[in-house]
């Protein structure tokens, strides 16, 4: 495999008034080329922390990567000299957001904010790189790019601006491309037709997607490996069915137990994960999961679950996969589905 | 762009319209009238003067007559100073009070987005709070302290060198100007410096600077051609009304200074019940902050793409 992204125990922390966040703690994953990690995980678990101090983006201060080290191509990433810093961000890695209509300047034309990339990163003329911004825009199957391209952000919809955002993102032909929650603000169906765009797009461009998400629909249609975030750690991950199918952490299992389903159990009722996320001003010694597990025990508390390899693609950070834990039906059920 | 400039043009013109008419309802509201001065006058040459005047029409008269002349760009001659005319008033002194104006404007602009800048990027630190209390100052102290000041820091300058470099007052070259001007634009500086700051302040965490980072632009090229351009769109809201009430409210400046300037007539008219002149004078003032104002909504369109195409 084709390593292009290496992240080892990367450590984010905040200091804030009420003291230091340990936002992410020891994160690691590796993306490879022409492939899509999705990263799951709920509101406030650091998915986006780690790839905005990936990409520098963070305040420093209060930000702070504490530990860890991340690679692209074998080249350190991490708190690089301010000029190399752009030159990575802008060219070897593209971001997309969540929200198209607040990501592109207001005052500039749509043309003007991709070709702008290219002027910066590519020393192309004005011509030349408002000539390849309208080309971009066509990649992204924007009509009348030539003329869409000297409108403004205003005169865009939502869809539309993601495109743009696409188009501008992809401008230097990154490695790859960071999407942090492409499609939260969309509606349903440009949603599809976004994330239909992205895949095209990866096709042609051979190019790898980080992908972050919390809409686990979305992870089954996009992703080709996931990594499932839980209080700042990844606690399993693993490919796309080894999470779905073969799901390893209580975690994991919860989340699906919350998602709604249309096959034959439709009439089940959903049963939401209960409690909250644990205060990352103290994070717990243990698990970070154990206060919210039903099959919690008293290894969990104390001390921080090894990973554990389940398979060769498959990794989870649980104490129920120790040796001596006991037997939990809900996982060995799930195995036997699939085996079946 | 153009419907957009003719409906404000349209606008405008209304405006002054009611101006005059306000003035005119208020100026023939209040006792008294301007030929009831301090010397006594008989019967017969006072309906002599209202004769000239035309204070002897019905006041509806009186007001079409005001507007046909005013039309005609015509605001009648002065009831105090003997045979002059308002035009002639305002083409003698109103040049004066708007190159003044238009250079205090001129400072306060650049002062104000300058430090308004810095402020936001060291923003709590040593400069911000620097400047932050030299602000309230700028807005909080009136202009005829600063003015006073500024002509005592003049007196010690020349003495120092024992020759008049920069005259203390008075008009007639640049370096005249130089210090009625900082004086005068002192207090909007201050005002938009605070604009400006809070101003950069919503701009650098809006999203788009976010994506302007990660497209690895170098932080000059995000602070010039994505916060600046965004940022300064309030402070240029209100620079239009900021030039002309600098531009008209400059007399008492203009009268620390000893500047000839346009202010200095309007307070006097005032006082004395100058019917003509103060009309002249408020309705010039009027249409000349309209026309301030339209401009900037021009020019606000050609900044902000949004006013343009809406």
């Amino acid at each position: 495999m084709d390593t292009i992204l290496s992240v080892e125990g990367l450590e984010v922390e905040f200091a804030t008034y009420g003291g230091t966040v340990k936002a992410v703690r020891g994160v690691s994953f590796d993306v490879t080329r022409g492939e899509t990690l999705a990263i799951v995980g709920e509101s406030g678990c650091g998915k986006s922390v780690t790839v905005q101090s990936l990409m520098g983006l963070i305040p420093m201060p209060p930000g702070e990567i504490t530990g860890g080290t991340a690679t692209l191509n074998g080249k350190n990433i991490l708190n690089l000299p301010p000029a190399e810093a752009n030159k990575f961000r802008g060219v070897e890695v593209g971001m997309i957001f969540q929200d198209p209509m607040s990501s592109l300047n207001p005052t500039m034309t749509i043309g003007d904010q991709i070709a702008e990339t290219l002027k910066v990163h590519r020393g192309k003329s004005d011509q030349e790189a408002f000539k390849l911004a309208v080309e971009l825009l066509e990649r992204t199957h924007i009509p009348e790019a030539s003329k869409r391209a000297k409108q403004y952000p205003f005169e865009f919809s939502g869809g539309m601006l993601q495109r743009a955002m696409i188009a501008q993102s992809l401008a230097c032909n990154p490695a790859i491309l960071i999407a942090d929650e492409p499609t939260t603000a969309l509606d349903v169906t440009i949603q599809a037709q976004i994330l239909e765009l992205m895949l095209e797009l990866q096709r042609t461009e051979n190019m790898s997607i980080i992908l972050i998400t919390h809409d686990l629909a979305v992870v089954a249609r996009m992703a080709d490996r996931v990594a499932v975030m839980y209080a700042g750690q990844v606690i399993e991950s693993g490919t796309v069915d080894d999470i779905f199918y073969r799901s390893s952490h209580p975690y994991t299992l919860g989340l699906k137990e919350a998602m709604p389903s249309n096959t034959d159990d439709r009439d089940k009722s959903l049963s939401p994960i209960l409690g909250s996320p644990p205060d990352l001003f103290k994070p717990p010694v243990g698990c970070g999961y154990c206060a919210r597990c039903p099959y919690a025990m008293a290894v969990c508390a104390e001390h921080l679950p090894p990973t554990t390899t389940i398979s060769e693609s498959h990794e989870a950070r649980c104490w129920l996969h120790h040796p001596t834990a006991p037997d939990i039906e809900e996982l060995h059920q799930l195995d036997d589905q699939n085996a079946g | 762009m153009l419907a957009y400039t003719l409906k404000r043009l349209f606008a405008g013109v209304v405006t002054v319209w009611f101006i005059a008419t306000a003035t005119f309802i208020a100026m023939h509201q209040v006792p008294g009238d301007p030929l009831m001065n301090d010397k006594a006058v008989s019967a017969e040459i006072r309906a002599n003067l209202e004769a000239k005047y035309g204070l002897d029409k019905p006041v509806t008269e009186q007001y079409f007559i005001f507007l046909g002349n005013m039309l005609r760009g015509d605001f009648g001659i002065s009831f105090t100073q003997q045979n002059r005319r308002v035009n002639d008033i305002i083409r003698d002194h109103f040049p004066i009070s708007a190159t003044l104006g238009l250079l205090a404007i001129f400072f306060a602009a650049t002062g104000g987005v300058l430090w308004g800048a810095l402020t936001a990027i060291y923003r709590n630190r040593l400069p911000d709070i620097v400047i932050m209390f030299l602000v309230i100052l700028g807005i909080s102290v009136p202009s005829f302290v600063f003015a006073a000041l500024g002509q005592l820091f003049l007196v010690n300058l020349n003495s120092l060198f024992g020759q008049s470099i920069i005259p203390v007052a008075g008009w007639g070259t640049f370096w005249h100007m130089l210090m009625p001007s900082m004086v005068l634009g002192l207090g909007t500086m201050a005002l938009l410096t605070r604009l400006m700051r809070s101003s950069m302040l919503e701009v650098v965490n809006e999203d788009y600077i976010k994506t302007a980072r990660a497209k690895g632009l170098s932080p000059t090229r995000i602070f010039f051609k994505h916060q600046l351009r965004n940022a300064i769109l309030p402070v240029i809201t209100v620079l239009g009304p900021q030039i002309a009430a600098i531009t008209t409210g400059g007399f008492v400046v203009e009268l620390v200074f000893a500047i000839p300037g346009l202010g200095r007539y309007f307070v006097q008219a005032v006082q004395q019940l100058d019917y003509t002149v103060i009309m002249g004078t408020t309705v010039f003032y009027g249409a000349f902050l309209v026309m301030m104002v339209i401009i900037v909504d021009i020019l606000y369109g050609f900044i902000d793409p949004r006013v343009r195409l809406s």
